[in-house]
């Protein structure tokens, strides 16, 4: 297809970018903006290590062609950490707790599995067992079995309520 | 006595209570930053993809590359008349980097091209034109074994890869003095690994012709010697420099060394780095899952319900190559005998090969294959003789002491406790009359010794910085399993230092210590004990190099060195010391751990493994009798794998074992159409999601084990072995008919209910 420019916001930055607009998201993030913590696992949409939030909801980003983003709003797990450089500040409470819980084995589910609690977690802040196992229903893991990462989940949601409350609260 | 543990291994005190080290990379991984193969990229880097045959055997009549070369982009077009026909192998030498004049299976690799981009490597192989005369194919072992069928390699007369005949005690016998004798068939599909990370891979070709490849492999020495090997390279000419790996499960043991091959000469071709990248599909259709395989088996018992025999024939699928199948087949037919007391056996076995994607091997090493056929067979019995399944496992259980039919030395065993304490967790004496339950145990070598008789152990180096921290070398792979988070706490425990002053280096074979790497369950049992032997060389080297500075002996204790008078070192002082003293050196501890000689005679009757590891599962479901239609409600999991060093990793172990254990009896296995690879993408092979994988509950028994450092053994293999005999046996207790054909769907339930077929 013709390239065309595309103009999104990324990771809360403005960005423009000259592309194929049937490229697919994940390859125009992980080629052309260098963001490569977004993995790819399958290409079609089955395996979910792809999950970015496009207007704050989870999507495979293999599946969303690089037109669809225009003027809309796409977050990856780059973009979940703040820029601080001190270690406790910098990881997001989900990725704490995936640290702390067990929920990190091989690694490559863990920020597609981490942009789809985030997502649940904005909507339900406080989400059952059940819910978040059906929250990453659609990401695939082959090595844990998801039981830590369910722990890990729910444990960042308990914190995440703390801090809302106590701001300034780590 | 059960212990739950929530608490980790305290390295400093060897006591439970501390936090436990995750491994080095793992806030890496959490925040997206780990690189993985398939995100390398090397400067002047090209593309690499792969012409793969469409049929399932013919003859290559001629390979046209002109059209291909001319195009732009394209660096390299590589035929097997551009390289050596030297065949290569693991167990077997059945393989050439390329296809000379035949295809064995859909997917056979006929040509290789490099390019500058992806899309002109893709044009490069639509411009590649294969001549082919199709030869007749077969797909079924029971075909391939049949007189006339058409033969798959010369050098393999009947197709038969590999064979063996065993017998041990005196079998007909035990048959004939027999009160019971139960039989049975059984059949298990092609399984893959499902690493979610697919293989990729970066060879970069130097002009002295130094060849390094980038690429994640759970034992990356012995991939580099068959590399080197079929290249016919000089060893110390080739490095393998591991990224971080995305799963492996056995799958990436040896990963796909044709892969890395074509990469290498085309990268020696070019005189560029060249990276290739396996596809899903590729995965699927190419990439290596376990050997399929038929048992029918007959037991022997008492009436009392002692076990006298059993007998088994054993048929493996090959595929058109063999990889690492026949030692699979090997342990698929016999690991299981070791279980319980079976004082005579008899098997045969063979693997037989067909014109299918070749196998190699998947976690667990077709020891869970067995565990279900062998297990569904010892319900038959206990159902036909009156006894309670789980009592006829203690009865007959193997034992701390035992010498077992093959030869195996068990030094530790909880097997008992583990049946015992599964059956108690599961509610067995009290049990819901709405569902079924089933109990299963298993055994899994932990440092199996037979893969290299001459090189059974491991080393590992630790080394004193000049900050006084402390660096460790071992060429054990992590990819998540905790390997690098129990060396460190090893470690730790020796020197009695924080865990956060050690650093590892394993993944470059340029500066990492041989190893055998991620394999038979050895890691922590054989490399922790070599760190643990590098670091208390390391202390002993530290007092001396201090005892040395000071003029008067100076002692290391509780992590800081003190001399007579009370008086204080810093481990940094001392390490600068040495170094100056000696111009350079650093203070390195050497640790070598050589476990016994193995004694291993012609029929494999010996002890094959430092220590060995047990398992016992229950499991409860629940079956709708008019559809078939079944449900997973629990799964209690509990070991017997020494001591556990690293709780947290070794209940990410169990959960994530019992899962995979969970996609093999119930969802996964290959499905063909002549040949053809039909389940190909995620879709269509289901492996479990969140949605699918019941409540576990995870128990270890801890037993001390005399070879292992600290009475450790291994875990993240056995877990997966009692999963496919604990849940058919279930099944069958809830749907009153057993499934003899994984995976146990539904479907099949529901086939056995509406025939009446009462074969439990």
């Amino acid at each position: 297809m013709k390239e065309q420019v595309i103009n999104f916001q990324l990771n809360d930055e403005p960005v423009n970018v000259y592309s194929d607009p049937s490229l697919s998201l994940l390859k125009l993030l992980r080629n052309r903006f260098n963001l490569l913590g977004t993995k790819e696992g399958c290409g079609r949409g089955d395996c979910g290590v792809c999950t970015v939030l496009l207007d704050g909801r989870a999507v495979n980003s293999c599946l969303i062609p690089a037109g669809k983003v225009q003027g809309r709003n796409v977050c990856t797990i780059e973009g979940i950490s703040s820029k601080s450089t001190a270690k406790a500040a910098r990881f997001h409470p989900i990725q704490q707790a995936f640290v702390e819980k067990g929920a990190v084995q091989c690694g490559f589910c863990t920020p597609g599995m981490i942009m789809s609690a985030f997502a649940l977690l904005q909507e339900n802040p406080s989400p059952s067992k059940e819910e978040v196992r059906e929250a990453i229903s659609g990401n695939l893991c082959r090595c844990s079995g998801y039981k830590q990462i369910e722990e890990a989940v729910l444990e960042a949601a308990k914190v995440m309520i703390c801090q809302k409350e106590h701001p300034g609260f780590k | 006595m059960p212990i739950d543990k929530e608490k980790g291994f305290d390295a400093k005190n060897n006591s439970s209570g501390a936090t436990v080290n995750q491994g080095p990379d793992v806030w890496a991984k959490a925040a997206g930053r780990a690189l993985y193969g398939i995100d390398l990229q090397l400067p002047g880097m090209l593309y690499g993809k792969i012409l793969r045959s469409p049929h399932p055997h013919a003859r290559i009549k001629a390979i046209d590359t002109a059209e291909a070369d001319a195009l732009p982009g394209v660096r390299a077009v590589l035929t097997a008349s551009d390289i050596k026909k030297k065949r290569y192998g693991i167990v077997v030498q059945d393989e050439l980097p390329l296809a000379y004049d035949r295809v064995r299976y859909i997917g056979d690799e006929v040509a290789a091209v490099a390019a500058v981009d992806e899309k002109s490597a893709s044009r490069a192989l639509e411009a590649l034109n294969v001549e082919y005369e199709p030869l007749s194919a077969v797909f079924e072992p029971k075909a391939a074994l049949a007189q006339g069928a058409v033969q798959i390699h010369d050098q393999f007369p009947g197709n038969i890869a590999w064979q063996r005949e065993l017998e041990r005690g005196n079998p007909d016998r035990a048959f004939k003095e027999a009160d019971l004798v139960v039989e049975n068939s059984f059949s298990i599909p092609s399984v893959h690994p499902t690493y979610l990370e697919p293989i990729a891979c970066v060879a970069s070709s130097d002009y002295p012709g130094n060849l390094t490849i980038h690429t994640a492999l759970q034992s990356p020495d012995i991939v580099r010697d068959i590399i080197a090997g079929a290249l016919e390279l000089p060893f110390s000419k080739v490095r393998i420099v591991g990224p971080v790996m995305g799963g492996g499960f056995g799958g990436r043991v040896y990963g796909n060394l044709k892969l890395y091959l074509l990469s290498s000469l085309l990268s020696q071709f070019t005189g560029l780095p060249v990276k290739m990248q396996l596809s899903r599909e590729e995965e699927f259709c190419i990439g290596r899952p376990m050997i399929a395989a038929e048992l029918k088996i007959k037991m022997a018992l008492r009436s009392d319900g002692t076990f006298l025999a059993r007998e088994s024939e054993i048929v493996t699928d090959n595929g058109a190559y063999s990889a690492q199948a026949p030692w699979v087949s090997k342990t698929l037919s016999e690991r299981n005998d070791s279980v319980y007391r079976i004082p005579n056996i008899r098997t045969r076995a063979c693997l037989v090969y067909t014109n299918k994607v070749p196998t190699a091997q998947y976690r667990a090493y077709g020891n869970q294959a067995a565990n279900f056929a062998c297990e569904s067979l010892i319900d038959q019995a206990a159902e036909k003789l009156g006894l309670d399944p789980l009592q006829i496992r203690l009865n007959n259980c193997t034992q701390a002491g035992d010498t077992t039919v093959h030869g195996l030395k068990i030094k530790s065993c909880a097997l008992k406790d583990c049946l015992k304490e599964a059956a108690a967790k599961i509610g067995w004496s009290n049990r819901n009359k709405n569902c079924g339950y089933g109990i299963s145990a298993g055994i899994h070598a932990s440092g199996s010794l037979v893969a290299n008789k001459d090189f059974r152990g491991a080393s590992a180096r630790a080394v004193l910085e000049l900050d006084g921290r402390v660096t460790l070398f071992s060429g054990e792979q992590d990819y998540g399993q905790g390997t690098y988070g129990a060396f460190t706490n090893i470690a730790a425990g020796v020197l009695e230092l924080d865990p956060d002053l050690f650093s590892l280096n394993c993944r470059d074979s340029l500066i990492t210590p041989y190893s055998q790497g991620a394999l038979a369950n050895r890691q922590t049992t054989i490399g922790g004990r070599a760190v643990q032997l590098a670091a208390a060389d390391l202390k002993k080297l530290i007092e001396e190099a201090a005892s040395e500075m000071a003029g008067e002996p100076v002692r290391m204790e509780k992590g800081r060195l003190k001399s007579n008078d009370g008086s204080i070192m810093e481990l940094a002082a001392v390490a600068v010391y040495y170094h100056n003293r000696t111009s350079g050196l650093t203070l390195t501890g050497e640790g070598s751990y050589v476990p016994p000689p193995v004694e291993y005679d012609e029929t494999s009757y010996g002890n094959i493994s430092v220590t060995y590891s047990f398992a016992a599962h229950a499991a409860e479901v629940e079956v709708d009798r008019e559809t078939g239609a079944f449900t997973i409600k629990r799964i209690a999991s509990v070991h017997d794998s020494g001591r556990i060093i690293n709780p947290l990793a070794a209940r990410g172990q169990v959960y994530g074992g019992v899962a995979q254990g969970v996609g093999f009896s119930c969802y996964e296995g290959y499905l063909f159409d002549r040949g053809r690879v039909v389940s190909k993408t995620l879709a269509d092979y289901r492996i479990p999601t969140a949605l699918d994988v019941p409540h576990i509950a995870c128990c270890f028994i801890e037993t001390t084990d005399p070879e292992g450092p600290l009475g450790v053994k291994g875990l993240g293999e056995v877990v997966q072995v009692p999963v496919p005999g604990a849940l058919a046996n279930a099944v069958a207790d809830a749907a009153g008919v057993r499934v003899t054909e994984l995976p146990i769907t539904a479907e099949k339930i529901y086939r056995a209910i509406s025939k009446g077929e009462c074969a439990r």
